[in-house]
Formats: C-alpha cells, structure tokens, sequence
C-alpha cells in the first residue's frame, strides 16, 4: 500500500479532477441530450460517486506521501496549446498542502451533496444545483492541484461562475439575482489580479509554475521573481485577487448578500471552500510573499482591517445568516493576519478549522428557534445579556455612532456607489451619448420602424 | 427642510382621528405572531364582512396575488377529471343569471356559452407578448391548436384558410371597443415616481428600514443590541440618526439635522406623522390609503410591530415597546428624503414634492386586441356557424359574451366546480355510510380522547381497526384547560389554550423531591453554559480565532454524522445529553393554593370546583358522562423537528401553537382527584372508582407516545394499561405507515414496520424540509358522535369533533363549541388555501433560502421583508377547498345557533366554510347557501369499500376519496 506504482499515483492525481468533470458532463449530457428531467436518485448519485471516489483517491495519495515521505506527486499531461514561447501546462501537483485541502473539499462536497438530496427533493432547479456542485468541485479540485497559476485560474474561474449562478438559484425573484450580479462583479474585478500576476509572472519568469523553490518549504510555492519590484507587484496583484474571493474589506459587502441562495451552498461556498481559497492562493505564493515584506504586511493590514470590521459589523446583525457569514469573515480576516505574519501552518489548520465549523452551523441555522429554546432550558434562565464588556469598553457617547456604523455595515456600499460605481456609470453613459451623437453626425437620423396591426402582419406572414 | 419643521398644530381629536387611520390601513397587515408561538389563521381576515368570493378578488387586487389557483392548474383539474362536467353545469346554472339568454338569435344561450369557455383553456398573453404573438406567432396565432377536426372544414370552406381567417379577425376587430385604461396612479410617491423616472426609492428606504426593524425587535440573535430601544423604535432611530456625521447614502443628505431637530422639539410620533404626510402632500382624503399603501409595501415587519404593540405577551424573549406610530413615522421620514432625492437627482424637482405634475395616462384609441385575440381563437372553437361572427352584431355580441367573462370569474366558477366535486363526494359518503353506522357498546375495553386535529383522525382510526372494542373520541386538544403552563425545563410560562382565551390559571411542573430536583438542574446548568459559551466564542474575534484552529475539526464528526446517519448521530447526541443527567419524577402542581387573592386576573391552579366543572363539561359534551370504560386515554400532541424554523406551525392549534401534552396530563389529573369525584357525585355525574384516567403526549413527527405519571396507576388497572398502550403503539406504528405513502422519499411499498424509522428519521434529519405535512390536505370537519363515521376512510383530512346531539336537545353545548371549532378550522383551512394558491404572495415560499431573523421570523436572504405565511414545503399537497363543516344537529337547531351567533353566520353566510347540517336520525343533509339550509341530493349510490385502511391506501400517493372500511365498523 505504501507505494503505489508511479503510473497509479499519476492517474489517482489525474482524477481528482477529472472525476468531477466527468459528472458535470454526465449530469449536462443527461439534461439536455435527452431533455427530460432525470430521476433525482439518478442525479445525485453520479455526483456523491463523483466525490466519493476524489475522497477515496485524494486519501489514497495523502497516505502515500505521508507513509513514503515523499514531498509531492505530480501529474504531467503536456500542453494545452503553446503560443510562441507561452505554453497552457497540464500539470498537477499533489503535495502537503494541496492533497489534505483536497480531501477535505471531497468530504465536504459530498456531504453536501447528500444532504442537498432531501433538502432539495421537488425542487424545479435539483438538476442545475447538482450540475452547478459538481461544476464547483471539480473547479476547487483544479485550484488546489494546480501546478501552475495558469491553471489555477482556470478552476478559480469556475469556482466564482458557479457561486454567482448559485446565489441566482431562485432566478424567478430579482433579488437573488441581483446578488449574484453583485458577487459576479466582484470576483471579475478581482480575477484581474490573478490575471495581471500571471501575465507578469510569465513577462519577468517565463511561466508561473509552482514549484519548490527555496530550501525549507513544506510545499511547492511560486516561483519568485527575481526583481523585488516584480515580486510586490506580482504579491499586490495576488492579494488584490484573494480579497474578492475571500471577501475582504473593501469589497466584502457582497457576501451577507449571497445568502440569498439555497441554505445547503450557502454552507459549502461561504462556510467552507469558496472563501477559503483566497488564503489558499496566498499560501501557494508564500515564497512570493516573502520576498515582498511590504505586500506581506499589506496582507496583515487588509486581515486585520476585515476581521475588526466584520466582528463589529457581526455583532450588530440581527438574522443568523448575516450574523455567520460575519463570524466567516472575521476568522478569514485573521487567516489573512497569519499568512501575511508567516504562520503557514496555523493558518492551514485555522481554514480546515474554520470550514468545519462554520459549515456545520449555515446547515444547522434553520434550527435556530429550536436550538435557542433548548439552550435556554439547559441554562435554566433567559440567556445572558451579551455585549456587556463592548458597551463597557466603548464610551457611551461613540456607542451609538458606532452602532450605527454596524448596522450600515460600514458604509461600504453608500460608498461604493458614490466613489466606485456612479462615476462608471457616468462615464460610460457620456461615452454612450458621444457614440449617438457621432452616429447621427455621420449617418443621419434613422426612422423608427412603424407599427402595424395584429392582422397587417398576418396577412404580410401569407 | 429643516426650515419647515414647527410642532403642528394638533388639536386633541385629530390625534386620534390619525389613531383611527393607522388602525384602518394596519388591517391589511398580517397577523402573524413570532414563529415560535405559530397559530394559523384567515391570511385575509380582516375581510371576513366580505363574501368570500369577493374578498378574495378584494384582496388579490390590494396585494398583487392571486385570489383562486391559476388557469392552468384548474385545466389541469378538468383533464384529470377532478372536476367533472357535471360540477362545471352545476356552478355555471347557480352562478349565472339569465343561463337561458341566448348572445344572439341562432347563437348559444349564456349557460352554454360560459360551459364552452370553461372547458378551453389557452393562454391569452398580453402587451409585447401578444404583439409577439400577432406578428410571429405563426399557425398558432391564427388557428387554435384545439380546433376541432369537423369546424376546420368549414373554416376552410371559404376559400384558402388565410382568406377566411383574416375574415373572421377583421370582423371581431371593427367591433372591439377601445382599451379602457384601468391604470388609475397609485398615491404613493415612490409608485408615481418609479412610473416617471424607472428608480424604485423602496430599494433605497427598505433595505434600512428593514435593519433597523429587526435591530429593534430581536429577541436575541445580536450579539450586541440596540441602544436606547427599550424607549421605542422612534426615539431609538432618532438617537442613531439624530448624530452628525450621517450616513453617506446620497438620497439620505440632511437627515441627521432633521431628525436631530425633530428630536429636540420632541415631535410625537404622530406629530412626525402629519408633518410627513403635509410635506409628501397628501390630501385629507387620502390618508388612509396612503398610510396603507405604505404599510403594505413592507407588511412583514410592519405586521409584526403591530403584534409587538397588541400582543406583548407573545414575544418570544422580551416584550419590547413596539408602536406601529413609531415605525409609521420613520417610514415617512425615510420616504420623504427618498422621494426628493430621487424628484431631484431625476427630474431635477427641488420644491416641494406636491408641486411636482403627476402625469395622468391618456386614453389610447387602440382597439383592445388581446380580447380580439380571444375571442378570434374561441370563435374557431366555437360551433357557431363560421360566416355568422361576420354580421356586425353576432361580433359584438360575441366580443362582449367573451370580455363578461374575464379570468378572474372563470377562475372563481371552476374554484367552486373544484370544491363541489369534493363536496358531493364527502356528502354522498357521509349518507350512505350513515347505513352502517356502528353502535356503541357499553363494555369498551379502553376509551381515547384525541385532540380534534386532522392528523389524529388516521390514528383513530386504525385504533379502532386494531380493537374494534376502543371507542375514541374528539375534544378540542387543550381539553377544556385553559392554563398558563411552565414545564420543569422551562424558563418562561406560555398560555396552552386558543388564542381567544386570556388563561387564567397557572399551572407548573415540579419535581417530586427537591435534592433531586437541585442535582439535576445544576447538571444541566454546567452543560448549558459550555454550550452557550461555545455558541458566542465561535462568532467572535478572539475567542473564535483561538478555538476554530484547534477544536474546529472536532465539528467533521457532527457534520458527516448528522447528514449521512440522522438518527444514530441525533441517538448520540441525546444519550450525550442525557448522560449523568437524570430527569426527576415529577407532577403538575394542579390544585389551588387556599390562600390566594381569588380576583387575581391569572391564579396559581384550580379550585376542586373549577375542576369539576372542566370534567364535566368535557365528558358531557362529547357523550361521554355515561358508560365511561376502566381506562381513558388523554392524548395531548405536538410535533418536534429539526431544522424547521416553522416547527411551531405543526404544533397543536388549540393550545395556540403549543404542545398539548400538559393539558392531557392535567385534564387526567383532574378527572383522577378524589375530591373531583366527590364533587361530581354530588352534582349527580359520578365518575365510577373502577375508572382512570391516564395522561398522554402523541408527537405527531416522529408517532413517539409519551405517557404521563404512569407511578401513579392503581395495580388494578396495570393489565388494561399495558394492553392500551401495546395498541397504540400498534396503532402508531400504520399510522406513520398511512403518512409514509405521501412522503415522495418513501418508497410506495415500503413495509408497516420499517415506517417508524422514516417517521423517526424526518423528525431529527437536519436536511429534511418536510418533517411532517402538517394540516396539508385538510378539508372537512365533522361535528358528531363517531359511531356515525366510524370505519369511514377520511383519508386524514378530516376534523373529528365529538358530539352526541341525542343529549342536547337545544343545542345548549353545540354552540360554544362551534364558536371555538369553527373559527379555529376555518383559520387553518384558510391559511393553506391562501399560503397554497398564492405561495410567493400570501405564502413565505420555498423554505430553502430560508433566514430566521430576530427569532421572530423567516427573510429570504439577507434584507427581505418578514415572510409570513406557510412555506411551499408544507402545502405543495394541500387541495384548496373551503373547510367542508357537517354538524350531527336538527336544523332548526343549527338555525337558532346561526341567528344567535353573528360571528358564526358570518362565517357561514359568506362562505368562508360551507356548511352542512346532518340529522341525527336520519341520512338526511342540508347544505347552508347564503345561509339558508337547502335539501342535498346524494349523486351516488356507492362508493369505495376495502376491509383495512391498508388495503385501501397502498400503492397510492394521491387524495383518496372516503371509502367504507370494514373491519373499522363495530356491529
């Protein structure tokens, strides 16, 4: 058991994500090749197998590098396409860091998609949940065992798709869509960084593999460019991605709001994974990190800044879901805190900590009134009064100022309108006005089609 | 805007006309209670002066919901045969005036017609639809799908089918009248304003208001609580919002100094008020609406200030001084910045809001196509002849049969089709199963009083089949104890009876020897703390950050447990729970303390006279004072499940949301004193000393039964005990069988004995939306003595409610009851068929993005208003039909209860239940129109018959019609 064949540990790498992949394109062949609704037991099964075996091979590796000591497995499959001297590797690295994170992403993944069979059951949009699952998964798998930041991006994008499409779930109603337009833009304006990095990775290194790069590293890291002012900007550019994903400040405003989905994604995208993978991305560019202090203390200064934003904003929040997702976004701040300080470990352990937790209580928050009640029992008396120590702490005269900077969530939003989107949406709509008035300067006015009536057209149609 | 704030002028009489208008608009707020204290009620009760049919239409217009179920699902009824062509003629000859009217000589008569329209059902779209349709539709535009294979011939006759068609369409469309704009400007600003300028200003107000709301009322999710709420939601908001330095929304600049000013004046809430309206400007006669329209633009949270001001003593935690004039006035304040922002920003409108032009919609000469479309696509349809519509007068004729009846009728007479055909079965049943009606024997082996609830019909039914020597019996589940009632674990009192009673007894737990007692509740004490502890600390920074590294993995163990194996990981952690902790024996401190001031509004207990008047009337009510066997069951229900913020909604309705089983206990308790006895002797009902009565709990989620005081039972009756509750158990066990079959994740053959576990699993799983289907389905209520509709097969849709009318010639006893029965049933009947036909507008929706908020309620999502009403979970199987209540009484008793009771006739002459009067001696029925008790003819003369419910039920998922089980009849 110990040591698997080389060839074998090249294909359970391969499927990791290649076994997601193929239910996505299992569940979408059987949606729209035969047009019917497929039987529920059908759809969840391909997806729980799906997971089931990325669990089992994620486990099967782990236990080999571990056992043989070995530092990584890594899976070759050549070029996707080579464009001068740019080249799209196919290469998969299962090392310390990335088979653990897989594991656990397994797990959860299919834990949620277990529940999510009854949870679920009757449900117009079953089919598109499960597809959109599998969708995320095989997008986190591709994350997390990528060798390169290439590819890392791939999967990433597909992480960020799938979380927007899921907050639209409910798309009969605007809000939810709205919401995920909201979470849409936001991880678009952040996949720029990744985006940025990796073309400067590739403009001062050559590529943007991960590999082991200096002596001592527990896991393959980025490569290190080898100007200092390229590796503050290629940090900067990673930080900047991880702060959408991970919703920090400024631009976490969207992640209360992604609730608006079904409770079991929430659990999954917002407790678990998703947000996680922004630290996850930071702990791949450590190296990158380390040669850049200034962006590492810029990392401690955005993690610090989200976690005591989020723990006022959370205290304040009257509805479970937004109260958990600031808890979230306070434990990610601080995941932030250590990464940008260098504590490598603590942080990983911190995410699986933190993941575990929190998924548990988003799946468990409808049963809050039940819960609440049954803690009042065992106590035996009205729960304490909390909030005590922070109004003790806080003079009473900022209390209110502060309190209400909470319950507007600090103002992000106001703000971002005024600073952010207004300005964006003026400028292009006086580029929109210039266009027409060019139009009409040089090709004249057109004449708007005339309406007809209802039987004109028919007796045109003949 | 500061600049005309002044302390209006208000006289003392305009305060309170201004009262009496919040009141008016507030009556369209829901009335739902905070979630844990859940108790069904008519969504539109409020329009109950309104007959039923009217109300529903009053409403779907007010509300923008649907008042009947929609076109489509109604043909999909008549395709299936759940209305029938019969049940069409029926409602269409009762509904129409003038049926036999012909719409033009040679042409069908009305009856015909409206029959005709019934039966084709197509979409008629409208506005770009229809012009879609008209200009690309193709050959489904100009010939209805459902042609008739012989009219198309005809059509074609006239020369190549275009030809004839744009024939027909010219001549209907030179007779179509003009569109008539219904469109009549809504008052609001923020309507008027989205009409002209496309921003909605509630996306800017709501979003605030709703924060600020549910900061207020929280009753204990914040870790961190509202400053200053203790002194209401104005002077709150004004302490927040009163600072300088304001928040940067654009639309809210300059609300910090009106609101720091208003506060230094010391504007009232209704000063505030009338000060808003003045500037929105809003004349003396629009008032009303416009309050309302503005309540009703966020009625979830409004509705539930409303119910924090009226009902106190129903907040979960803590009463907070909620007015609906508080949270009126700040959402005026926010309405009017809203609005002069956006009259500004948009339309570049700086003065007063009242001197900005509202547009009135101009009149359009277009002629009304989509009903020319209609009436195109019927008049092919149709089998009048072809060349007729092409006479000026048969299509006007035509156009206006076709515009008389619009959607909404045609849905209203296919609802009423619906309901007969489920009435004309229940009825046909009830009269001919009347037949072979069972008898009562004087030598039960045991006797089981139920609440009435629907969902105990099927246990007491298979009761019966399992021992055909039981007699069960149907009582309200409060059982006369109207108590306010605190548990040993409790931490507050709550009242256990209907929502109408102000309880005045209070009742506790105790524990029977106190050491014990103390050891116990310190043991939990510690548990709860850590737990407690746990809860707060992985929500915050510091605590959160130092344990989530290192305990967090722990949590993969409940996560994996709780999803993969619900009930071994809910086993676990109960026998976790348990461990060490050990629950004393304990009693209900039932008696009076002596001492007592006696006018007190709420007592401790109840004076032996008191009791014996509950027993008494109890057992006399449901015949029961006679032949009483050696053992009566009291069984109390409730429902327990987990992740079901609207688990409350599937408790007892008759001890108003709550768990029945203390008011089983306590009744058996009564009924067992010995001094009760003694006293019912002396008023001449003596209980036997050969009888007892036993207290019981039916959790009607996982079918678990709860015995109470069982120490208690004298060792005479330890034989007839173990053998009852052997049967009940039994009974449980088809009982969870019988609601497997609608449960869609249970197989249809699933075996009797493995339905336990998936009751069982439903109950604990977290990931299970549908624990129970609750009251789904329900639709009758019987009034009478069960050896009527013993072994009768209601398929648990029926109320079963004991009453022996051979005992009560005047119907002295049958008055309160209906009093309480009626209303209760018609509230829970009601609140499926609205939360059912509408589930988005009158229902809260899906479950799935569900959020509790505050311990109040549900939001969708982050920001929503309060969503009240039944998730779609609960009734995706209910039928919508009116509750269908038959009462064992001589008519001209039930008459002189209808006079004498104005809120029942109301009730009942609005038809907001159909009623029906069943006499006792014979199978006759009558059944109430407008009132009146009119003769019922029975349409067959049989109907099914199986000889266990099993046998009857098995294999199916659908609504069963009644049927005649054999071996449940006692002859």
């Amino acid at each position: 058991m110990t040591v698997i064949s080389s060839t074998w540990t090249t294909a359970l790498l391969v499927a990791l994500p290649a076994l997601p992949f193929l239910a996505v394109l299992a569940l979408g062949i059987l949606r729209w090749a035969t047009g019917k609704r497929a039987e529920e037991r059908i759809v969840w099964a391909v997806l729980y197998a799906a997971f089931a075996g990325t669990a089992l091979a994620s486990a099967l590796l782990a236990f080999q590098l571990f056992a043989t000591e070995r530092l990584a497995i890594e899976a070759n499959l050549g070029d996707w396409f080579a464009i001068g001297h740019y080249h799209f590797p196919w290469r998969l690295r299962g090392d310390r860091l990335s088979l653990p994170f897989a594991l656990f992403a397994s797990i959860l993944v299919g834990v949620v998609a277990s529940f999510s069979r009854k949870y679920l059951h009757r449900e117009e949009g079953f089919h598109r949940f499960y597809l959109l699952l599998g969708l995320f998964g095989a997008g986190v798998e591709l994350v997390v065992l990528a060798g390169s930041l290439d590819l890392l991006f791939f999967g990433w994008e597909m992480v960020g798709l799938a979380s927007a499409l899921l907050i639209a779930f409910f798309h009969d109603r605007p809000k939810p869509v709205e919401h995920a337009l909201r979470a849409f833009v936001t991880y678009r304006a952040c996949d720029v960084g990744l985006l940025a990095a990796i073309v400067w990775m590739h403009a001062t290194t050559g590529g943007a593999a991960l590999d082991f790069v200096g002596p001592g590293l527990r896991w393959p890291g980025l490569v290190v460019p080898s100007e200092a002012r390229d590796a503050l900007i290629v940090a900067f550019l990673l930080l900047w991605a991880s702060i959408g994903k991970s919703a920090q400040v400024p631009l976490g405003g969207w992640l209360p709001r992604a609730m608006e989905g079904p409770t079991p994604s929430s659990a999954i995208f917002y407790g678990a994974i998703s947000v996680h993978l922004g630290p996850y991305l930071l702990l791949r560019s450590a190296p990158v990190l380390e040669a850049a202090p200034l962006a590492a203390w810029a990392v401690v200064a955005v993690g610090l800044a989200t976690a005591l934003h989020a723990t006022f904003v959370g205290r304040v929040q009257s509805d479970i879901k937004s109260a958990l997702a600031y808890a979230s976004m306070t434990q990610l701040g601080l995941i932030f805190v250590e990464i940008g300080l260098g504590l490598h470990l603590l942080a990983l352990a911190h995410i699986v900590g933190h993941a575990s937790v929190r998924s548990l209580q988003i799946l468990r928050s409808p049963s809050l009134l039940h819960d609440h009640q049954h803690l009042e029992q065992a106590m035996g008396q009205q729960l304490p009064r909390t909030g005590g120590h922070l109004e003790g702490l806080v003079p009473a005269k900022i209390q209110p100022w502060l309190y209400r900077h909470a319950l507007e969530r600090g103002y992000f939003d106001a703000l971002l309108i005024d600073w952010v989107v207004e300005p964006f949406y003026r400028t292009f709509r006086a580029l929109d006005r210039m266009e027409s008035r060019f139009e009409i300067w040089a090709g004249g006015e057109a004449e708007a089609p005339d309406p007809t009536s209802g039987l004109d057209l028919l007796e045109q149609r003949r | 805007m500061s600049a005309q704030i002044h302390r209006a002028h208000t006289p003392g009489n305009a305060q309170s006309t201004l009262a009496a208008e919040i009141e008016e608009a507030a009556t369209w707020l829901p009335e739902q209670a905070p979630l844990s204290t859940f108790v069904h009620h008519n969504t539109l009760h409020h329009l109950e002066d309104l007959p039923f049919e009217e109300a529903v239409v009053v409403g779907s217009k007010r509300l923008r919901t649907s008042a009947f179920q929609s076109e489509a699902a109604f043909a999909e009824h008549l395709r299936s045969g759940r209305i029938q062509r019969r049940d069409v003629e029926a409602v269409v000859d009762a509904r129409t005036e003038q049926p036999g009217r012909l719409l033009f000589s040679g042409g069908p008569s009305v009856r015909e017609f409206r029959g005709f329209r019934l039966r084709h059902y197509f979409e008629v779209p409208s506005g770009a639809a229809l012009r879609w349709t008209l200009q690309e539709g193709g050959a489904g535009a100009q010939m209805a799908s459902g042609v008739d294979e012989l009219r198309r011939p005809a059509i074609l006759a006239r020369g190549p089918e275009a030809a004839s068609l744009a024939a027909l369409w010219s001549a209907l469309e030179a007779s179509a009248p003009p569109i008539r704009e219904s469109h009549a400007p809504s008052g609001r600003w923020r309507d008027r304003l989205r009409d002209k300028t496309g921003i909605d200003t509630d996306e800017w107000v709501h979003p605030l208001l709703i924060r600020l709301s549910a900061a207020f009322l929280d009753q204990g999710v914040a870790y961190w609580r509202m400053p200053d709420r203790e002194m209401g939601f104005l002077v709150a908001f004004r302490r927040l919002y009163g600072r300088r330095v304001g928040p940067p929304a654009r639309w809210a600049r300059g609300l910090p100094a009106l609101v720091a000013s208003q506060e230094k004046l010391g504007l009232s809430a209704e000063e505030t008020i009338e000060w808003a309206l003045g500037e929105l400007g809003v004349t003396q006669g629009q008032r009303v609406d416009y309050l309302r329209d503005t309540l009703i633009s966020l009625r979830g949270w409004a509705g539930m200030m409303k119910q924090f001001e009226h009902r106190p003593d129903r907040a979960p935690v803590e009463a907070l001084p909620a007015r609906l004039a508080d949270y009126l006035a700040v959402q005026l304040i926010l309405d009017l910045f809203a609005a002069k922002a956006c009259a500004r920003d948009a339309l570049d409108h700086a003065g007063p809001l009242a001197g900005l032009p509202t547009t009135i919609p101009v009149a359009r000469a277009e002629r009304d196509s989509a009903l020319v479309y209609e009436s195109y696509l019927l008049a092919q349809l149709s089998e009048v002849p072809f060349e007729r519509f092409l006479e000026p007068a048969v299509a006007r004729a035509w156009l206006e049969a076709v515009a008389s009846f619009g959607s909404i009728e045609r849905r209203c007479l296919l609802h009423l089709a619906y309901e007969r055909r489920h009435r004309v079965e229940v009825l046909d049943a009830l009269a001919i199963h009347s037949r072979t009606a069972s008898s009562r024997s004087d030598t039960a082996s045991f006797q089981a009083i139920f609440c009435i609830d629907d969902r105990e019909e099927s246990t007491r039914r298979h009761l019966e089949e399992i021992e055909p020597s039981v007699e069960t019996f149907g009582y309200a589940g409060f059982f006369g104890v109207a108590m306010d009632y605190r548990g040993l674990d409790d931490v507050r009192s709550r009242p256990l009876c209907p929502v109408v009673i102000q309880p005045a007894h209070r009742v506790s737990e105790v524990s029977a020897s106190s050491p014990e007692h103390e050891k116990y509740m310190t043991r939990r004490r510690r548990r709860g703390v850590a737990q407690h502890a746990s809860v707060i600390g992985s929500r915050t920074l510091v605590r959160g950050g130092l344990t989530s590294p290192f305990f967090g993995p722990l949590s993969t163990i409940p996560l994996v447990g709780r999803v993969l194996f619900p009930r071994l990981a809910h086993r676990i952690a109960h026998w976790l729970e348990e461990l060490g902790v050990e629950r004393p024996v304990t009693r209900l401190a039932i008696e009076a303390d002596p001492d007592q001031d006696i006018q007190a509004a709420i007592r401790s207990g109840y004076t032996i006279d008191e009791m014996a008047g509950v027993v008494a009337s109890a057992l006399r009510t449901m015949g029961l004072d006679q032949s009483l066997s050696p053992l009566v069951l009291v069984v109390g229900h409730g429902s327990s499940s987990l992740n079901n913020p609207h688990e409350a909604a599937h408790d007892c309705g008759a001890t108003g949301g709550g768990r029945g089983g203390p008011n089983a206990r306590a009744f058996a308790a009564m009924a067992n004193h010995p001094n009760v006895r003694a006293e019912l002797a002396r008023r001449g009902t003596p209980i036997s000393q050969a009888v007892w009565f036993l207290g019981a709990y039916h959790n009607t989620c996982d079918d678990g039964m709860t015995y109470y005081d069982e120490d208690l039972v004298p060792s005479t009756h330890a034989a007839v005990l173990a053998r009852a509750k052997k049967t009940m158990a039994a009974a449980c066990v088809r009982e969870a069988h019988e609601r497997c079959r609608r449960f869609e994740t249970a197989a249809l053959t699933i075996a009797v004995d493995q339905a336990l576990e998936e009751a069982e699993e439903h109950a604990v799983d977290l990931a299970q939306p549908r624990p129970e289907y609750g009251h789904a389905t329900n639709a009758v209520c019987l009034v009478g003595r069960r050896q009527r509709t013993r072994g009768l097969f209601l398929d648990r849709r029926a109320f079963l409610v004991s009453y022996d009318p051979t005992t009560d010639p005047d119907g002295a006893r049958l008055a309160p009851l209906l009093l309480a029965v009626g209303p209760v049933g018609a509230g829970i009947n009601l609140e499926y068929y609205f939360s059912f036909v509408d589930p988005a507008g009158y229902g809260c929706g899906t479950k799935l993005p569900h959020n509790i908020v505050g311990l109040l309620g549900v939001m969708d999502g982050h920001a929503s208003d309060l969503r009240t009403g039944l998730p779609w979970q609960m009734v995706e199987i209910h039928e919508p039909v009116r509750l269908l209540v038959v009462v064992e009484a001589r008519k001209p008793v039930l008459e002189k209860i209808l006079a004498d009771q104005p809120g029942l006739m109301k009730l009942v002459k609005n038809g907001w239940i159909q009623f029906v009067c069943w006499d006792p001696d014979s199978p006759d029925l009558f059944v109430f129109e407008k009132g009146k008790p009119q003769p019922y003819t029975p349409e067959s003369k049989s109907f099914p018959s199986a000889s266990t419910s099993l046998d009857y039920y098995r294999g199916h998922r659908e609504h069963l019609p009644p049927a005649h089980i054999g071996v449940g009849v006692r002859r």
